[in-house]
């Protein structure tokens, strides 16, 4: 609840969020198309071939593969199942923020080829239900959304790698509502002094409060100027819990099924959530932080406005239908990885072999130091006419 | 089949799979490598350079949840780190990844200060261990130090030094919205150049909205603040501030200040009632209306400064003031980890000691159990500079003096 919104983006420049987990938009697309390319790799050096070519792009293009763009989709409906499996449950807000992020994270170094979301998302919402301290145990978790238990813990290292081990999801809600404290109080005379442009006591800035423009008839909330044209405390206290409550819907949809975690930080989330809640009040409360004549005001308020921009143009009919999220499984199918396809046993066979440390560790260098005297030895016999042999 | 002939043979290049007649459903194609593909993902890669980094060496000790070993880097063995290794436990099946590791290793990543220890990075094994590589530690822990009575005598200026470490440490915590949750000596891990760093985050949660509820069970009971045994469900940093009020106590007294035995929550309850006064609704208001909140029935007044200074007298009249009020029942009107930063002490004479200076590691035979029949209330020949230099020579030479042996 601290207001000091500029220390807090200092802070935030050191969390895990910051140094792995914000990307440009161009940085991200090409970080997607990346995996996506790795992923065709990976599938057709298993897929059988007809034409007996060996060079990837050839046969890539004769199978009809999932687009970048389709498998963005069929995470972000995943990522929706999660918000839904979350409330369902009745699990604090940040397990369901945490779980998403952690499911957009996982498609950042994995491909819906490799790991379709249908065996991921169940286990991000068990992990995330653990990071936050949110206890279930798995068997009655498995139960609850009649799974396997088992298929909910075979992806989890997967899952810990992909996240390169990070996981912690910085996000909007304690400083949204830190912003209706501020507001709240602000409205009531409560406080002290803020300085801006002109330093202003709590009476002004109550008075400047009351005399704000009227929401436009676009915005998110539902509050209305009362008929008469005069505000009172009340109105005004209603209309700070209404824009509240409305950035609040945005932060539970729109910013957890964009990329807005990605490109901004989370004060710059829930300043654009709350500028299409209230735009008056929104750059009522930004003055009050950032004065006019700042230098920095101006990149301020554009990126908060491009952040508001993409929340903006999220509808739910983006949401891909069950039919459609059928449709693009099945053609998933096509040029599906088979090497991960089984993952309770691939998990199963990894948690039996026991661990390489010690003596397994230390037979495994020896027979590899073995392996090279021989193959030093050997340079110029086996190796030319024998193993090497196949690859043409 | 473990030791088939087969295994020797070379993997067959991809081209000999390849199949002539028109294929079947990729479904009933050759069953293939599970774990190991060729072509790694990105975070399988990146994973893999990591582990292969380091050279595993010794083990340096174990815990509850993990061995520890020492480690170097392959490509410069004069850096030395040492590795975590998380156990896997029967626990696994019914949790998988378990919180403790979860928590440790969500909040260590976060964190970056001189007073915590450094998680340098993770890595996992095949066989599905997480390994933390976390910045080596070689000189115990601050209850070695604590309970070594023969061995090692330190002195105001060098508690000012420690507890200074660990607000800066606790501090820093609660600006990242994280709460430690076990703060106490054997958490509080002495670095090569004699810092002190907060560690076992296995513990510790993000501080929750003023409506979540929270688990009171927490924090090792003798560490533990008043409304943690009357049950709140919503507490904040204030939890960790007593733990350290109890830490500086300890490291006066050389004893632990709340040592409940049996180590039962009425016992706690009952020394803390003791040695601080009950808990009452006017010394704290509302605490009668917390879920747990069971006193002796006879009413202990708060204890007055008079009393603390007699028991606490060694760290200074401006020391037991900042002492009783990291020691507050209330938890509302405890000082924060800030306001303790704030206080007069850390500016008031004796300055706090330089770091080398700072008591080392003394004997290396272990005093368990002493402590049981030690008794506590002064500093053990810490009286002053001249005592202090003494102090410290008689320790170095009983150091080499083990070392030599
Ligand atoms: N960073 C470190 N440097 C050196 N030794 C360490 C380090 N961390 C732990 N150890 C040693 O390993 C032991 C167990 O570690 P600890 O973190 O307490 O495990 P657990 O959390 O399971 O109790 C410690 O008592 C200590 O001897
Ligand atoms: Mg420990």
């Amino acid at each position: 609840m601290t207001s000091n919104t500029i220390s807090e983006d200092d802070l935030y420049r050191t969390t895990s969020q910051y140094r792995l987990w914000s990307f440009s938009p161009e940085a991200l697309a090409s970080r997607r198309r990346g995996t996506h390319e790795l992923a065709l790799q990976r599938a057709w050096q298993h897929a059988p071939t007809s034409d007996g070519a060996s060079d990837g792009a050839a046969r890539g293009s004769s199978v009809d593969c999932l687009t970048v763009g389709e498998e963005l989709r069929l995470v972000q409906r995943y990522c929706n199942q999660i918000r839904t499996t979350s409330d369902h449950f009745q699990w604090p807000v940040q397990v369901k923020a945490t779980a998403v992020q952690y499911l957009r994270r996982f498609y950042l170094s994995n491909s819906c080829l490799t790991y379709p979301p249908k065996d991921i998302y169940k286990t991000v919402l068990f992990l995330a239900c653990k990071t936050e301290a949110t206890h279930m145990t798995l068997s009655e978790y498995a139960r609850r959304i009649s799974t396997d238990p088992d298929a909910v813990l075979a992806p989890e290292y997967k899952v810990m790698q992909a996240l390169r081990f990070t996981l912690d999801v910085r996000q909007p809600y304690r400083g949204l509502k830190g912003v209706l404290m501020e507001l709240l109080n602000m409205a009531n005379g409560m406080v002290g002094e803020v300085i801006d442009a002109e330093t202003r006591g709590a009476k002004e800035l109550q008075a400047s409060l009351l005399d704000l423009a009227k929401p436009s008839s676009d915005a998110k909330t539902p509050w209305k100027a009362p008929a008469t044209g005069s505000v009172d405390v009340k109105h005004l206290t209603d209309r700070i819990n209404a824009a509240y409550s409305a950035a609040r819907t945005i932060l539970d949809g729109p910013a957890l099924l964009t990329d807005a975690y990605f490109l901004y930080t989370p004060s710059q989330i829930l300043l654009a959530a709350l500028q299409l809640a209230d735009e008056p009040l929104s750059s009522f409360y930004l003055t009050t932080k950032l004065p006019i004549s700042s230098d920095v005001r101006p990149k301020i308020l554009a990126t908060i406005s491009t952040c508001a921009d993409l929340l903006f143009s999220f509808s739910d009919a983006v949401i891909i239908s069950k039919e459609e999220r059928a449709r693009l499984e099945e053609k998933l199918e096509l040029c599906r990885d088979p090497s991960t396809r089984d993952l309770v046993q691939a998990h199963a066979a990894a948690m039996r072999g026991s661990d390489e440390d010690d003596e397994a560790k230390a037979r495994k260098r020896k027979a590899a130091r073995e392996k090279s005297r021989q193959e030093g030895e050997d340079l110029f016999g086996p190796r030319l006419n024998g193993v090497g042999a196949g690859g043409g | 089949m473990l030791k088939s002939p087969a295994l020797d043979v070379p993997p067959e290049p991809p081209a000999k799979r390849r199949k002539t007649s028109p294929e079947p459903e990729s479904d009933d194609n050759t069953p293939a490598p599970i774990i190991n593909s060729t072509v790694k993902d990105l975070a399988a890669q990146l994973d893999e350079a990591e582990r292969k980094k380091y050279v595993k060496g010794r083990k340096l000790g174990s815990g509850q949840y993990a061995d520890v070993f020492s480690a170097h880097l392959l490509s410069d063995p004069k850096q030395v780190f040492a590795i975590k290794k998380i156990k896997i436990g029967p626990e696994v099946k019914e949790f998988g990844i378990s919180y403790d590791s979860l928590r440790e290793i969500r909040f260590l990543q976060e964190l970056n200060h001189p007073n915590i220890i450094k998680l340098h990075a993770v890595f996992s094994t095949k066989s599905q261990n997480l390994n933390l590589v976390l910045e080596y530690l070689p000189q115990g822990d601050l209850l070695r130090l604590i309970q070594d009575t023969k061995g090692t005598t330190y002195t105001p200026a060098d508690i000012k030094a420690w507890m200074l470490m660990l607000m800066r440490a606790v501090h820093f915590c609660h600006v990242n919205g994280i709460l430690h949750r076990d703060i106490k000596p054997n958490n509080l891990l002495i670095a090569a150049d004699g810092s002190i760093k907060l560690a076992d985050f296995g513990l510790a949660r993000a501080m929750a909205d003023p409506f979540q509820p929270m688990t009171y069970n927490t924090i090792t009971i003798w560490y533990r603040p008043p409304e943690l045994f009357f049950q709140a469900q919503h507490y904040g940093d204030a939890v960790d501030v007593w733990s350290c009020g109890a830490v500086f106590a300890e490291l006066i007294g050389r004893e632990v200040l709340f040592r409940a035995w049996p180590e039962t929550e009425i016992n706690m309850v009952r020394l803390i009632c003791e040695k601080v006064g009950t808990p009452t609704e006017d010394n704290w208001p509302g605490v009668s209306k917390l879920r747990g909140y069971v006193t002796p029935s006879e009413i202990i007044p708060l204890r007055p400064k008079e009393q603390w200074s007699a028991s606490f007298r060694a760290i200074g009249e401006v020391g037991v003031d900042l002492l009783m009020k990291t020691l507050t029942l209330d938890p509302r009107q405890r000082l924060t980890a800030e306001g303790v930063l704030r206080h007069p002490f850390w500016t008031s004479e004796p300055r706090p000691s330089k770091l080398r200076d700072l008591p080392r590691r003394g004997g290396g035979k272990e005093t368990m159990g002493e402590d049981l029949t030690q008794r506590g209330g002064e500093l053990p020949t810490a009286n002053g500079e001249g005592g202090k230099k003494r102090g410290d020579k008689v320790a170095k030479k009983l150091d080499f003096g083990i070392m030599t042996k």
